[in-house]
């Protein structure tokens, strides 16, 4: 049985997160902006197991940090898309550059 | 020792990547040289077990689907907290049982306070 | 855990936050059973005594030796008492300019609207004495999710739904930030709890692990700027502020901020002061302060220049909420001895005055139904009490002597004068943006005294803005005219320093 370093979870993570953030402010649709995020709270989420299994000083607390984030993250996940469904009633858009009714 | 090995085992992941990479690239550019090309209307409409194509691939769901959606998302991440429960509920014993009802007891309020609202029926 | 350590622990110093807990509890049951026609006005004086109480309960702790329970994860110290009270008075006048906002708003829910303020006011509280990682987390995140439906809880007004997702996405982004900064702390030091991290982080030598935590600690100041709206990350502000219903508003303006600051100075003081900085003789808290000052000499600035010229009166106040929480960052760049005390005055005396000013803003806005800044023409004619209420909160948010806003300036000057080394720099950006801002709050009293109003209809008081503003003025004028007593009372019962002991 081989181990992967931990450098190479956190180059992972790292790429992941880069790609979430990138994703989250340059997409025009609110859904994917939201599917962004998530990659951005899943790449934390890798950050922490790998630290909690491979860091300098393993232990369990990371990963109990995981399952509040994950559960974090599906509740603001929820609220968000509420929003955007009352949004969508209207506006009829999910586009995010057609969000500007308060431009001054 | 444990380094290389790890090395090892990427050089097969890369070669599949290549291999993964060049194998369409390879089929669809050699089967453009040899295929002819005549394009016309008809030939171009998409093929809909051939019957004539009459409405849009995307269907629009319904906009309720979206409330037990929703409601799904949140009582099935909970169950996060059950699993890590359940697997050592050997050394836990009866008092983590006990704060798990508790805990079940509040989702529990969760769906009633759903059900209240009139979320969960179909009108 | 067993029961036996479950019982053993001092369950009376979360009195507090017990009693908002229940009160929320009971309040969304009882909406749930409650019959739909029965008019839910009640649950805003209810939850207003809920507060009260909670703020009564909280004040007796004042003095108490810090205590920690629930494996070291709740933490009760002077810090988290001092500024937990500023949370529940500022979400107590809040709440009062809510019983008068709902009696003329199309909200639905109006029962709903109580009990989330109610909980987001629990996850701030959280916030405020929670020693851990992932207690803080869980806290921000139940103010933060909480705030968002608060944003766009009218659901029928496209404005306020805009607003609400626009705060969902900045605030989602904000928080998978903060988090993943969080997450290189924990990598860092193999603990959640704040007391372990900063040792463990310590302790490591300094061509180990060091870049880590340099981005660390850049990462997670990126992702509470976002909650502080500090520039370059203060773009959503604006129009979530003029989008969210005035109270919420008000409280996203200041318990909000006041809950930002909290995290802010928890997370860091507790961590990044004795860790090595980039030369051997300074932390490096004293090493990235650069950083953090030029976003704080950035955020006077461009928040009271922008704020220059806003037509709209909410969005005017949302810019000028981005230069007021720009010169609470002065006090965090210094790290002084007087750190906490200017924070903590100046953050009361912004209650006060922009709390007032927002109840004042309520009545205008609930009278002309728009938030143009010519609702206020010729206010003195038609009302000369509100209109000298009015002033007095204007005066002392520009800093005016004789006013709160104007000596929680001069302590943060002071503060960060004698600073060491002195914030000479920032001091003087803090003076000019502030001569800056005069123009702004005075051209809405030029719209008060010297032009005509469009009517003379007669202005009608709502009890909860009226108590809200009574409270406001008497507030503004006393820290004004003795700040003495506040800070006296400050010293007397309050030893911020606790904060770095024990674990």
């Amino acid at each position: 049985m081989t181990s992967v370093p931990l450098n190479a979870y956190l180059m992972l993570a790292l790429i992941l997160f880069c790609i979430g953030l990138f994703g989250a402010l340059t997409k025009r649709n609110t859904v994917i902006v939201l599917i962004s995020i998530e990659l951005m709270l899943n790449a934390v989420n890798i950050n922490l197991v790998a630290f909690s299994k491979l860091g300098m000083h393993p232990s369990i607390t990371g990963q109990v940090f995981t399952l509040f984030t994950i559960t974090v993250a599906a509740a603001e996940a929820a609220v968000a898309l509420a929003i955007l469904m009352a949004l969508f009633r209207n506006r009829s858009t999910v586009q995010i550059d057609e969000m500007d009714g308060m431009k001054h | 020792m444990d380094f290389f090995v790890y090395q090892n085992s990427y050089v097969f992941v890369a070669a599949f990547l290549l291999l993964g990479l060049l194998l369409p690239i390879t089929a669809l550019t050699v089967g453009r040289w040899l295929r002819p090309h005549h394009p016309d209307p008809l030939k171009s409409t998409t093929y809909e077990s051939g019957i004539e194509p009459f409405h849009d691939a995307r269907v629009q769901f319904n906009v309720r689907y979206y409330m037990f959606a929703l409601l799904f998302v949140i009582f099935d991440v909970e169950t996060v907290f059950l699993y890590p429960w359940a697997v050592a509920y050997d050394e836990l014993g009866l008092f983590a049982l006990v704060e798990m009802l508790i805990f079940v007891v509040m989702l529990l309020i969760g769906l009633i306070y759903a059900w209240k609202k009139k979320v969960l029926t179909w009108t | 855990m067993d029961i036996g350590t479950l019982l053993s622990y001092p369950w009376e110093i979360m009195m507090p936050e017990f009693i908002i807990l229940i009160a929320a509890t009971g309040l969304s049951l009882t909406d749930l059973f409650l019959p739909s026609r029965v008019n839910r006005r009640i649950f805003g004086w209810i939850s207003a005594a809920a507060v009260l109480a909670a703020l009564i309960s909280l004040l007796t702790q004042a003095g108490s030796e810090p205590a920690q329970i629930l494996h070291n994860t709740y933490r009760l110290d002077s810090f988290s008492i001092s500024f937990k009270a500023l949370l529940l008075f500022g979400t107590l006048l809040v709440l009062l300019i809510s019983t008068s906002y709902l009696a003329r708003s199309d909200v639905e829910e109006q029962g709903e609207w109580y009990y989330l303020f109610l909980a987001a006011l629990l996850g701030a509280m959280m916030m405020a004495s929670s020693a851990d990682l992932i207690t803080l987390f869980v806290g921000l995140e139940l103010l933060a999710i909480a705030s968002y439906i608060l944003t766009g809880i009218r659901k029928k007004s496209a404005e306020s739904n805009e607003a609400a997702m626009k705060y969902a996405i900045n605030g989602g982004i904000a928080t998978a930030v903060t988090l993943f900064g969080f997450s290189y702390l924990y990598g860092l030091s193999g603990s959640t709890n704040l007391g372990d991290i900063s040792r463990e982080i310590s302790a490591l030598s300094a061509d180990h692990g060091h870049a880590l935590t340099v981005a660390a600690f850049i990462i997670t100041f990126v992702g509470l700027s976002f909650k502080l709206a500090t520039v370059p990350f203060h773009m959503w502000a604006p129009d979530i502020y003029q989008g969210s219903p005035l109270p919420v508003m008000a409280f996203l303006s200041v318990v909000s901020k006041t809950a930002g600051f909290i995290i802010l100075f928890r997370v860091m003081l507790s961590i990044f002061p004795t860790v090595q900085g980039f030369q051997p003789d300074e932390s490096l808290y004293q090493s990235v302060m650069i950083f953090v000052s030029i976003a704080a000499g950035l955020t006077m600035i461009i928040g009271n220049i922008l704020a220059l010229r806003q037509n709209n009166i909410k969005r005017l106040f949302a810019y000028s909420s981005i230069a007021h929480a720009g010169y609470l960052l002065v006090p965090f760049v210094a790290f002084s001895q007087m750190m906490f005390e200017s924070t903590w005055f100046y953050l009361l005396a912004y209650v006060f005055m922009n709390l007032g000013a927002l109840a004042v803003l309520h009545i205008i806005i609930s009278e002309n139904q728009s938030a143009h800044i010519s609702g206020f023409a010729g206010l003195y004619q038609r009302s000369p009490v509100l209109t000298v209420c009015m002033t007095i909160f204007l005066l002392s948010l520009a800093g005016i002597p004789g006013t709160a806003g104007f000596m929680g300036k001069l302590h943060i000057f002071i503060g960060a004068l004698f600073a060491d080394p002195s914030r000479y720099v920032l001091v003087s950006v803090m003076l000019v943006t502030t001569v800056v801002s005069y123009i702004y709050y005075f051209s809405i009293m030029l719209h008060m005294y010297m032009r005509p109003p469009k009517r003379y209809t007669k202005i009608t008081w709502p009890i909860g803005a009226t108590l809200t503003i009574a409270l406001c003025v008497a507030g503004t004028l006393l820290l004004g005219i003795f700040p003495g007593a506040a800070l006296q009372f400050l010293q007397e019962y309050f030893w911020f320093n606790d904060m770095f002991t024990l674990n």
